[in-house]
């Protein structure tokens, strides 16, 4: 493969076709940083922009305006230079805290902006994309994409995007790279052709082409998800959060939710909304009982309960998939919570459901991004509490595994749970019998 | 006041920690000791603007000044251990307390541009520290899932197991970071950078000279409790 100077590239393929493994290869960290059997070579010339699947990997100073400001150190710019990137990149981006804002306080979808704003302050020649807008609310999309083709235009810099949603990426791409299942390259077209001519066939592979349908959810076994106790609703009333971010230097806080009132009820899917940043993932984790509020009312409350009680009822499947893994193996990881509950579970099933019979025995860790997102949808319904709390579930999702996903949390629904997914995923908010909206 | 180790240079922070190290040495009687004792617990009541973390310095500290009291004590010398004690926590709690004050991007400026070391090490240095720094808000999150998965404490038995592997996938998250801080910092640039700059300057001011000022003083209170005495 053989990507020249100035061109810009989609890298699109199912989830865990080894789209991020072909990024890392090409920033190098292939047999170096990551191991594994590595045969034959990369060259890449010039300097480089990166953005990691997960938000919050590129992060390298403690406040976002040295954060961004690493690229253009790297390059030896001055001072004034410098920081007139920064504040472009911030602005483009469009984080407003300031400078000094301190990076552990930022949200999944502030994170992947600011590592956005990272790769465009170097001005790189050559700039790589890992699903740069898969937690971003369209708007915010939008702007992330402007930014990316002024900076790629300006340059004549060569861009390469890995992204599912592809198709507002697509005219900014004039080359189109497929991998399939097995990793192999299976075309290599203009994004014109590859909706003309293997619109189909790219659709059966499961990629998200333009103009087709959304999928049919997954029929799913309702035994698999059925609730082992019968759900109430699950009311917020005026709820307020602030979430502190403290260090002996100061206290970040910020205000997530203020006055929030919201309604889940069983036997519904209900989709929690708002741009990046709104307090979408504090809401949920705020009616679980995981946190407790500033003030204000949950009912019923459950930020009290002992892990096991809290685990009999509710089950969460965290923005971050990572923060929730406690096994060596995926299959233990879905077996856990059950376990832990007294409950029965059948972790073949719920494995074959997602398409992961074949990585049962594989440490979670070395899932892809996408992979991992499913294992931690299983967890949080495997144990079939009554409350499913599901932040972000779709990224990284090909319409196959997508379809599983939806059709899981709609089986949980159909059996009476009260189901909240937070999502910028249009698909599932038109799936959705109630919308929760969530104010900045 | 309560200001101002968070406004502080880091170099000047650094200093208080190893001139309490250096002051330690004086500690040699009881009169000495209870003086440096006093003073740093006087200006830490004077400067510190909380107090949670610098108890919990105090308490980790006071585990070692105990065992040490309590092999001179052992050692038959029981008249010594009060002094050991005090002599250990006015040689560890002061250091341990400002670390916490110090800004990791203002000490790689300084590192770099100050005391002129190598660029490229100084960058990566603060950037994986910058990790640790986050480990608190990944900590809430690891702690938040484990609960909600039912692989939270149960009693105190399980606690202590909770806590052993808790850490253990703190330190597990900590070697993955590692490599993908290196895989950040690489694909900003870095690989390829022979020469860089740094975004801000190292000022000094009057308050950092007070601040090196003060800490000198409080490690001459033993010398001169013992001359006195
Ligand atoms: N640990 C923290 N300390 C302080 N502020 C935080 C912290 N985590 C998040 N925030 C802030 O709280 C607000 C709500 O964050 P939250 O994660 O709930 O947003 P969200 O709607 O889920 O966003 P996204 O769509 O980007 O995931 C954001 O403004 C964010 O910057
Ligand atoms: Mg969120």
């Amino acid at each position: 493969m053989r990507v020249d100077p100035g061109e810009r590239v989609m890298l699109l393929g199912p989830s865990g076709a080894g789209k991020s493994t072909l990024l890392h290869a090409l920033v190098g960290a292939l047999g170096t940083t990551l191991s594994g059997d590595l045969t034959g070579t990369v060259e890449v010339g010039g300097v480089l922009g990166f953005v990691p699947q997960a938000p919050g990997d590129a992060v390298v100073a403690e406040r976002i305006g040295r954060d961004v400001a690493f690229g253009p150190e790297n390059r030896a710019l001055a001072r004034p230079e410098i920081w007139a990137r920064v504040d472009r990149a911030l602005a483009d981006v469009g984080l407003t805290y300031g400078r000094e804002h301190p990076t552990s306080a930022l949200s999944g979808g502030e994170l992947q902006r600011l590592a956005l704003a990272g790769a465009l302050a170097v001005e790189p020649d050559v700039l790589l994309l890992d699903e740069p807008t898969s937690m971003l609310d369209p708007d915010h999309a939008a702007s992330v994409r402007e930014a990316v083709r002024r900076t790629v235009a300006a340059r004549g810099a060569t861009l390469l995007v890995v992204e599912h949603r592809m198709g507002p990426w697509l005219d900014l791409v004039d080359r189109v790279l497929v991998l399939g299942r097995d990793g192999a390259l299976l075309a290599d077209v203009s994004p014109d052709v590859l909706v003309s001519d293997h619109g189909e066939a790219m659709g059966r592979l499961g990629l998200w082409m333009p103009g087709l349908p959304a999928p049919t959810p997954l029929e799913v076994d309702p035994r698999l998800v059925a609730p082992a106790s019968r759900a109430t609703s699950v009311v917020a009333q005026d709820l307020v959060v602030d979430l502190t971010s403290r260090s002996m230097r100061g206290v970040a806080r910020t205000r997530a939710l203020d006055g929030v009132h919201a309604r889940l009820d069983p036997g519904r899917l209900a989709a929690v909304t708002g741009p990046s940043g709104a307090g979408k993932s504090t809401l949920l984790a705020a009616l679980g009982g995981l946190l407790v509020p500033t003030s204000g009312t949950v009912s019923p409350s459950r930020h009290r309960l002992r892990s096991r009680e809290l685990a009999a009822q509710v089950g969460w499947a965290s923005q971050v998939p990572e923060h929730g893994f406690v096994a060596a193996t995926v299959r233990e990881e879905v077996a856990l919570t059950a376990g832990r509950t007294g409950r029965t579970v059948d972790v073949d099933a719920l494995l074959d459901v997602v398409s992961l019979g074949a990585l049962a025995s594989t440490h979670p860790f070395r899932l892809s991004g996408g992979e991992q997102r499913r294992v931690s949808m299983l967890t949080a319904v495997a144990h079939r509490p009554e409350v499913v709390l599901l932040d972000e579930p779709t990224v990284g999702q090909d319409r196959d595994t997508w379809a599983a996903v939806v059709g899981l949390a709609l089986a949980a629904a159909g059996e009476g749970a009260v189901v909240a997914a937070a999502t910028h995923d249009a698909d599932v908010v038109d799936l959705a019998a109630e919308r929760v909206e969530v104010a900045p | 006041m309560r200001r101002v180790l968070a406004r502080t240079n880091p170099l000047a922070l650094m200093w208080i920690g190893v001139a309490a190290l250096l002051g330690s040495f004086a500690v040699r009687d009881l009169p000495s000791a209870v003086a440096a004792a006093t003073g740093w617990a006087l200006a830490g009541l004077l400067v510190l603007p909380s107090w949670r973390y610098p108890v919990a310095c105090l308490a980790l500290c006071g585990v070692s000044a105990g065992l040490v009291a309590y092999s001179a004590w052992r050692l038959g010398n029981p008249d010594h251990a009060p002094v050991a004690a005090l002599r250990i926590l006015v040689l560890a709690w002061p250091g341990a307390v400002v670390v916490a004050f110090v800004d990791l991007s203002d000490l790689g400026d300084e590192l770099a541009q100050r005391l002129h070391l190598p660029d490229r090490p100084v960058a990566a240095f603060v950037a994986s520290l910058q990790r640790v720094s986050g480990f608190g808000v990944t900590l809430q999150q690891v702690l938040r899932a484990r609960r909600v998965r039912g692989a939270g404490p149960h009693g105190p038995a399980s606690a202590v197991r909770h806590a052993g592997s808790v850490t253990f996938a703190m330190l597990a998250a900590a070697l993955r970071d590692a490599g993908r801080t290196s895989i950040a910092m690489d694909a900003r640039g870095f690989a390829t950078a022979t020469r860089r700059t740094w975004a801000q300057g190292v000022p000094w001011t009057v308050r950092d000279t007070a601040v090196v000022v003060v800490a000198t003083l409080l490690a001459l209170v033993p010398v001169v409790a013992r001359v006195l005495t």
